[in-house]
């Protein structure tokens, strides 16, 4: 059997001789270079672009603004965004173009009225034989702007009656409204009521490899692209929209991909590109630089939130309330669904019977949001850990009994009043982390600046496209071989942003057709070889893919039975359907699964100068089946480590929209020096019921819960509660030094 | 276009004359002119150590240093380090999964490798230090330093 063993990745080998091509590294003959001229204002009316002086420029081939795009929108939900935007007097723009919902009958026409709405628009592809022109082409550019006013904050796009973009009433994409039992008496009769105030900003990706792509026709005539993505034919489809060609006419192959995060799942050099080459009929070839690519794609919500939570003495919570807003920046991108899972984490995996929820995603001037890592969950989970451990505080009782006592359980209603999916293991999970964790006694420091907590957190993650969506993945299995199989050639397209996905893809097909591996050819991440795999991302794609594995290799097998040679199958894995949530009560299906997670936090704290060092991350996963446990590892150390940098380093400014940390020496990621002293990372394995192989999921959960428990350990350290992330040094001084005063 | 300058440089042992202008960096042009793509543009600004590269020896991010720079000098990449054999630094990265995304990983090997030609018995914390200068977004660390110490102990066993 080939799961559950550590079989080194597959593209080690060339990731560690430099021989593995990341778009950036790919080169064509005859190959044409591309630059972006960006909006760089929040805000502001563009009335004419002048292009005069930059086609002028020795070198420069074609300039192309978004009046040369076919249908100038794009968007992975709504087709709410210009693919660039155009000056106001062009008129074809203004009258043409109209809105299409894929989800959403009604036709609307969205004026592109030559707005940019954040720093990060696209205002014009300059395209030259070397990049050198394009640059100086680019700088010659003459916009003339009307700057209009910004509103660079949830609280100013709520409180003004400016609408900032012409489908967004009230400037509010989407709202959920969850209510179940009878909050109001629940509360009055509540021994204990936690109450307070929450926020934090947003959060950089951060992958150490900024945008790239090489566009060119291939021989077949296509339009194709290397580019780095999260999923090969949602970058076609949006591609052969923007340009209003067939679906087969566009080719999209991902090479290497160095690293995603949910950063890549959005369009960056994909339309743009393939409009070049089109056009031109020739390579093109473009590289943002570190800053274009932190002005040029969305980062993690920011927000802000009100909770209370009830309980007995005893105890069992009672009630729960939050009230949530996310700053979505001034399109969709995929802000509905990050708010969906905000929605469905806020108020923690906890069997609560009475539960009122308001959330909301704001439109404003901000950089766009979109997914990173945990999709709303890492918002969602501080909440409603916060409040637990506040609860537990208030309770004089162990953060983990309060869990043990109302943690989800198999039977389980939840706040959409349905049951949780069958197989539910969280208190198993907290149980696993809890014992790794007493074993080893918070040791006390003798130095009187430092003081020393422990911290918990517990946190559910859906597995999959949720709320509805059609969810599913191919695989493609061709059996070769006269009497006994030689070689399987097995077709995917889910993306590798890393993670080890194609490694374990490997693995699966192995297991399978129950054929060694060396026998499995993987044909992986092209359109044109392959059916869609789905996103990588919201920690599914082991999951669906092993569904797609095992119903090709099933049918591949029985074909191979039957004589057949080579043997095809072609498989399509559906998981069971979810249903949206009631608009009014919130009641619903809305996730297939769930994978659950626990960890707990070692902190110290300098209380002079605020900073806190952690000294011990113990993280328990539950990952229904672990396929490659180096890998599993891997991914549970990184994404603790991305959640240490959201709790207390990574801080992103933006004032007036204007992005102030455009640069890694200014936007803080962790560095080898930063990272909890010690790490454990302890792999659960409790079969999901509905998962192939038992399979759940693991890439986005050791991340969510990082902040609640490091706060936690802070609060069990100093005595002091810090609502808002990151815990900057100067934020947790401060935070101290208000206690002293008030104490 | 500016003005082209030759350049001799000894590049992964190998002699070499290349052409390049005075303000492309050494990434440039071992990346755009040599066609060396080992080494990574994370930020061009000398934060994230994809780049790194041994300039007769020492640690330097070759976006911090011109082209012309290298004249006369000796210069080792990523793809550099192994010869018949991959390096004992990438054998141990590929068996420690010290790499998930890899764009990183060229840095931390030429980086590591400078520090055990320097101190072939350092202990962890002297790695954490020296490793400081390169960031990795996808692994968090721990199996980077892993593989590390792994590597300079099968180096000193075969010393």
């Amino acid at each position: 059997m080939s799961l559950g063993f550590s079989l080194p990745r597959i593209d080690a080998r060339a990731k560690v001789i430099g021989a593995a091509d990341y778009p950036g590294d790919l080169h064509m003959d005859g190959m044409l270079h591309a630059r972006i001229l960006w909006s760089r204002r929040p805000h502001a009316r563009v009335l004419d672009i002048d292009l005069s002086a930059a086609r002028a420029v020795p070198g420069v081939v074609e300039i192309f603004t978004g009046a040369d795009m076919p249908r100038n929108e794009y968007g992975l939900v709504l087709f709410d965004s210009p693919v660039m935007v155009s000056a106001m007097r062009d008129g074809r723009r203004i009258s043409t173009s109209r809105f299409s919902l894929p989800h959403d009958p009604a036709d609307r026409t969205l004026a592109f009225d030559g707005i940019v709405r954040h720093v990060g628009e696209k205002l014009a592809l300059i395209v030259a034989e070397n990049e050198e022109s394009a640059t100086r082409a680019r700088d010659l550019i003459r916009v003339t702007w009307e700057d209009l006013p910004v509103l660079d904050s949830i609280s100013s796009a709520l409180g003004t009656d400016q609408q900032l973009h012409p489908h967004y009433e009230g400037n509010v994409i989407q709202r959920y409204r969850v209510r179940r039992g009878d909050v109001d008496a629940a509360f009055a009769a509540a021994d204990i009521v936690i109450e307070d105030d929450y926020s934090a900003g947003a959060q950089e990706h951060a992958y150490l490899q900024p945008e790239a792509g090489l566009s060119y026709i291939d021989e077949q005539g296509r339009i194709t692209i290397q580019v780095a993505g999260q999923w090969t034919h949602e970058d076609q489809e949006q591609i052969a929209h923007a340009l209003q060609l067939p679906l087969e006419q566009v080719r999209v192959i991902y090479p290497a991909i160095g690293g995603a995060f949910g950063g890549r799942e959005d369009m960056s050099v994909q339309i743009v590109l393939s409009l070049a080459t089109w056009r031109l009929g020739r390579p093109v070839k473009m590289i943002w630089s570190r800053e274009e690519s932190i002005l040029g794609h969305h980062k993690r919500h920011p927000f802000v939130a009100h909770a209370r939570l009830g309980a007995t003495r005893d105890g069992r919570i009672v009630a729960a309330q939050v009230t949530m807003h996310t700053d979505a920046g001034p399109y969709n991108y995929t802000s509905n669904k990050v708010l969906g899972n905000a929605t469905s984490t806020c108020t923690g995996p906890y069997d609560i019977p009475n539960v009122a929820i308001d959330t909301a995603a704001v439109v404003t001037n901000n950089p766009p949001s979109g997914a990173f890592r945990g999709f709303g969950a890492p918002q969602g989970l501080f909440v409603a850990e916060t409040q637990v451990n506040k609860l537990a505080v208030a309770l004089g009782m162990d953060p983990v009994e309060v869990r043990r006592i109302n943690g989800w359980r198999d039977g389980t209603i939840t706040a959409f009043a349905t049951p949780v999916p069958a197989g539910c293991s969280l208190v198993k999970t907290i149980d696993a982390c809890a014992a790794e964790t007493l074993a080893l006694p918070l040791s006390p420091t003798s130095a009187p600046e430092l003081r020393r907590g422990r911290g918990w957190a517990a946190g559910h993650k859906n597995i999959g496209f949720s709320f509805g969506f059609p969810e599913r993945s191919e695989a493609t299995i061709e059996l070769h071989g006269a009497a006994e199989i030689e070689r399987a050639v097995v077709s995917l397209a889910g993306a590798d942003c890393g993670q080890g996905a194609h490694t374990a893809f490997l693995q699966m097909a192995a297991a399978a057709l129950d054929l060694p591996l060396k026998k499995i050819q993987l044909q992986l991440s092209d359109t044109a070889t392959s059916g869609s795999s789905g996103s990588a991302s919201a920690s599914r794609l082991t999951y669906m893919t092993a569904g797609a594995i095992d119903g090709a290799a099933r049918e591949a097998l029985a074909a191979w039975g039957r004589e057949e040679r080579p043997a095809h199958a072609h498989f399509v894995y559906r998981p069971r359907r979810t249903t949206k949530i009631d608009p009014e009560t919130g009641a619903g299906d809305p996730n297939i699964t769930y994978a659950y997670v626990a960890e707990s936090a070692d902190v110290e704290v300098d209380i002079e100068t605020g900073h806190v060092r952690v000294l011990n991350l113990i993280c328990a996963d539950d990952v229904g089946r672990a396929v490659n446990p180096q890998q599993i590892i891997g991914q549970i150390e990184g994404a603790v480590v991305q959640g240490y940098g959201y709790a207390l380093l990574e801080n992103f400014v933006t004032t007036g929209g204007v992005i102030r940390t455009g640069h890694l020496s200014t936007y803080l990621i962790p560095s080898v020096l930063d990272v909890p002293e010690r790490m454990h990372s302890i792999i659960v394995e409790t079969p999901d019921p509905s998962g192939t192989y038992g399979i759940r999921g693991v890439a986005e959960l050791p991340l969510m819960i990082v902040a609640p428990a490091i706060v936690a350990a802070v609060y069990d350290a100093t005595g002091v509660w810090i609502n808002d992330l990151p815990l900057t040094p100067e934020r947790v001084a401060r935070a101290l030094r208000k206690d002293v005063t008030h104490s | 276009m500016s003005r082209k300058i030759s350049v001799s440089a000894t590049i992964n042992g190998q002699e070499n004359e290349f052409l390049c202008e005075p303000r492309q960096s050494l990434l440039e042009v071992l990346r755009d002119v040599l066609n060396l793509t080992g080494a990574k543009e994370g930020c061009n600004n000398g934060n994230c150590g994809a780049c790194s590269v041994l300039l007769d020896g020492v640690l330097v991010n070759s976006c911090l240093v011109l082209g012309v720079e290298a004249q006369g000098r000796s210069i080792t990449t990523v793809e550099g380090l192994a010869g018949d054999e991959l390096h004992p630094l990438q054998r141990q990265f590929l068996e420690n999964a010290a790499l998930q995304c890899g764009i990183c990983t060229p840095g931390f090997l030429v980086a590591s490798k400078a520090l055990l030609e320097k101190n072939p018995n350092p202990t962890e914390h002297e790695v954490r230090y020296f490793l400081a200068g390169n960031l990795c977004r996808c692994t968090g660390y721990d199996k980077i330093v892993k593989a590390v110490m792994a590597a300079a102990e099968e180096m000193r066993a075969k010393a």
